[in-house]
């Protein structure tokens, strides 16, 4: 492993693979059910799959972060809590919660299971941050993806705890883990069933090839014939307000922040995560093999220049974006 | 113009009269294959969860018929169909066969695979999802599928990557 840790997704043991052998430090996985916040159908594993995945992994040098980062429902605990055990027993290296009843329960019953603090706990000060370590022996957080590159160099100075930033992939816009969007049109929220915009609330109608995706119901956007369509995820959706069509919340871009690497090295940043469990292994492969080949450019003293052009139309909607960590805004 | 669009037709519905012809064989052949794969790796069919007994119907671009594929229950198999058979099914799923048969081993990016439109949905999202999903998973080449071994697995893999190329070369079947 290089002075930065590559942390990449696995929807499934194939995808796991694809990564580690793609050049993956750590892949992070959920269980198939809504304890984690990728829970699409047909994704993620069972906890024997797990198993054997966290065993093949270990024998090539990988590490598997287990994400246990919905919110757990008061009274019913019980699969939160099943998770945790599941994950413990595998022999993850680590456990990626948000909620606090569940990093309780984790810490009490597992105490030599290693604790991350999911982005979804949204922890963005050194005061938040300072607190779950305190509480909960937490040892790395996620960072929200709001903070700028700036604020997160002040934010390393000021904790003890690892910290660990997207830097590639889709984008939630929200402050992590506090979006009604999707519950509000589908009744099923990420934070609590850990999916966003749940497929079965979604049909597309295509009439003359003009593709009219719905979420529950609601119109979010119209598609003309022969342009590429994303996942009809409600933020990315087009709307109308005061006479004029636009992308109301956020444009349908996706975060692509290897030119910034180095600047994130230098602030500290222990390690660095690629989003899209939910994308496959043709593109975890080929986003863990520039990211790894961009790592150890840096790691030699060369620029990642040549390695950005790698990622070329794998962004989802087709454009990408710095984010926050060049916001000019505030 | 239009005396080659009714060329087009008229060889396409020879070419389905064919094809409907040699459907039991067919159908024997493809639906023993799915089942023997169920057999040795059950995993594989665990992960379409409720969507295992329903019934998907692939048509591949310029193919006259379509394939209806029902993974697991009773009705377990594949069926051959004129590619314009309503019969009732959870989901639709059209596109180009090269784009199709990348759905089998992985080799299409999930997103790109339905949201390019490359590939085109119709019925239950949730049931395509849980689909591609669990082939993406599978580690799945068509030698699997058809339950060969040895040489002809060989062959049977080296017919997809063919065919894969040949149909982003835009060779159709019509
Ligand atoms: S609707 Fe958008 S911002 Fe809200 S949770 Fe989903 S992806 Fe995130």
């Amino acid at each position: 492993m290089g002075s930065i840790e590559l942390v990449c997704p696995a929807g499934s043991p194939a995808m796991l693979r694809a990564a580690i052998e793609a050049g993956a430090d750590s892949v992070y996985c959920g269980l198939r059910d809504e304890t984690n916040a990728r829970n699409f159908p047909g994704l993620n594993f069972s906890p024997a799959e797990l198993k054997a995945a966290a065993a093949w992994a270990h024998d090539r040098g990988g590490k598997v972060l287990v994400a246990v980062n919905t919110f757990a429902r008061a009274g019913e605990v019980d699969a939160w809590r099943a998770s945790v055990d599941s994950a413990a027993a595998a022999g993850a290296d680590a456990i990626i919660v948000a909620d606090l009843g569940v990093l309780a329960y984790a810490q009490a019953q597992h105490p030599g299971l290693r604790l991350h603090l999911s982005v979804q706990a949204a922890a963005g000060s050194a005061e938040a941050i300072a607190f779950y370590a305190q509480a909960y022996g937490v040892k790395r957080v996620v960072l929200p993806r709001v903070l700028s590159a700036p604020e997160i160099a002040a934010l390393v100075r000021e904790t003890d705890v690892e910290v660990e930033a997207f830097v590639y992939g889709g984008l939630c816009v929200m402050a992590e883990g506090r979006c009604a969007l999707s519950s509000y049109a589908t009744g099923k929220s990420p934070n609590l069933a850990g999916v966003c915009s749940p497929p079965e609330a979604v049909s597309l109608e295509e009439t003359d090839g003009l593709l009219t995706p719905r979420l529950g119901g609601f119109m979010i956007d119209q598609v003309a014939p022969g342009t590429a369509a994303g996942y009809p995820t409600l933020c990315k959706g087009r709307f109308e307000a005061e006479g004029t069509a636009s992308h109301l919340f956020e444009d349908p871009t996706s975060l692509n922040a290897m030119a910034l690497l180095a600047e994130l090295r230098t602030a500290g940043v222990r390690a660095v995560k690629i989003e899209g469990r939910q994308r496959g292994k043709a593109y975890v492969a080929r986003v863990a093999g520039a990211f790894r080949a961009a790592l150890d450019a840096l790691d030699r003293g060369e620029t990642t220049a040549p390695y950005e052009a790698r990622l070329t139309g794998l962004a989802e909607g087709g454009r990408e974006t710095a984010g926050a960590y060049r916001k000019a805004w505030r | 113009m239009r005396t080659r669009h009714r060329l087009r037709a008229r060889r396409q519905g020879d070419a389905a009269e064919l094809l409907m012809a040699l459907r039991p064989p067919a159908e024997w052949v493809l639906s023993a294959a799915l089942r023997r794969l169920a057999r040795r790796r059950p995993e594989v069919f665990e992960r379409l969860g409720a969507f295992g007994e329903a019934a998907f119907v692939i048509v591949p671009d310029g193919s006259p018929v379509a394939f209806r594929l029902a993974p697991q229950g009773a009705s377990a198999g594949v069926q051959v169909r004129r590619r314009n058979d309503r019969s009732p099914s959870v989901a639709r799923i059209e596109g180009p066969l090269g784009a199709l048969l990348g759905l089998f081993d992985g080799s299409v990016d999930a997103d790109a695979a339905f949201f390019s439109r490359a590939i085109r949905v119709s019925g239950d999202i949730e049931a395509v999802m849980a689909l591609h999903n669990t082939l993406e998973a599978a580690d799945l080449t068509l030698a699997d599928l058809l339950g060969l071994s040895g040489p002809a697995s060989q062959m049977a893999n080296e017919a997809v990557r063919f065919a894969r190329t040949a149909a982003s070369a835009k060779a159709a079947w019509a």
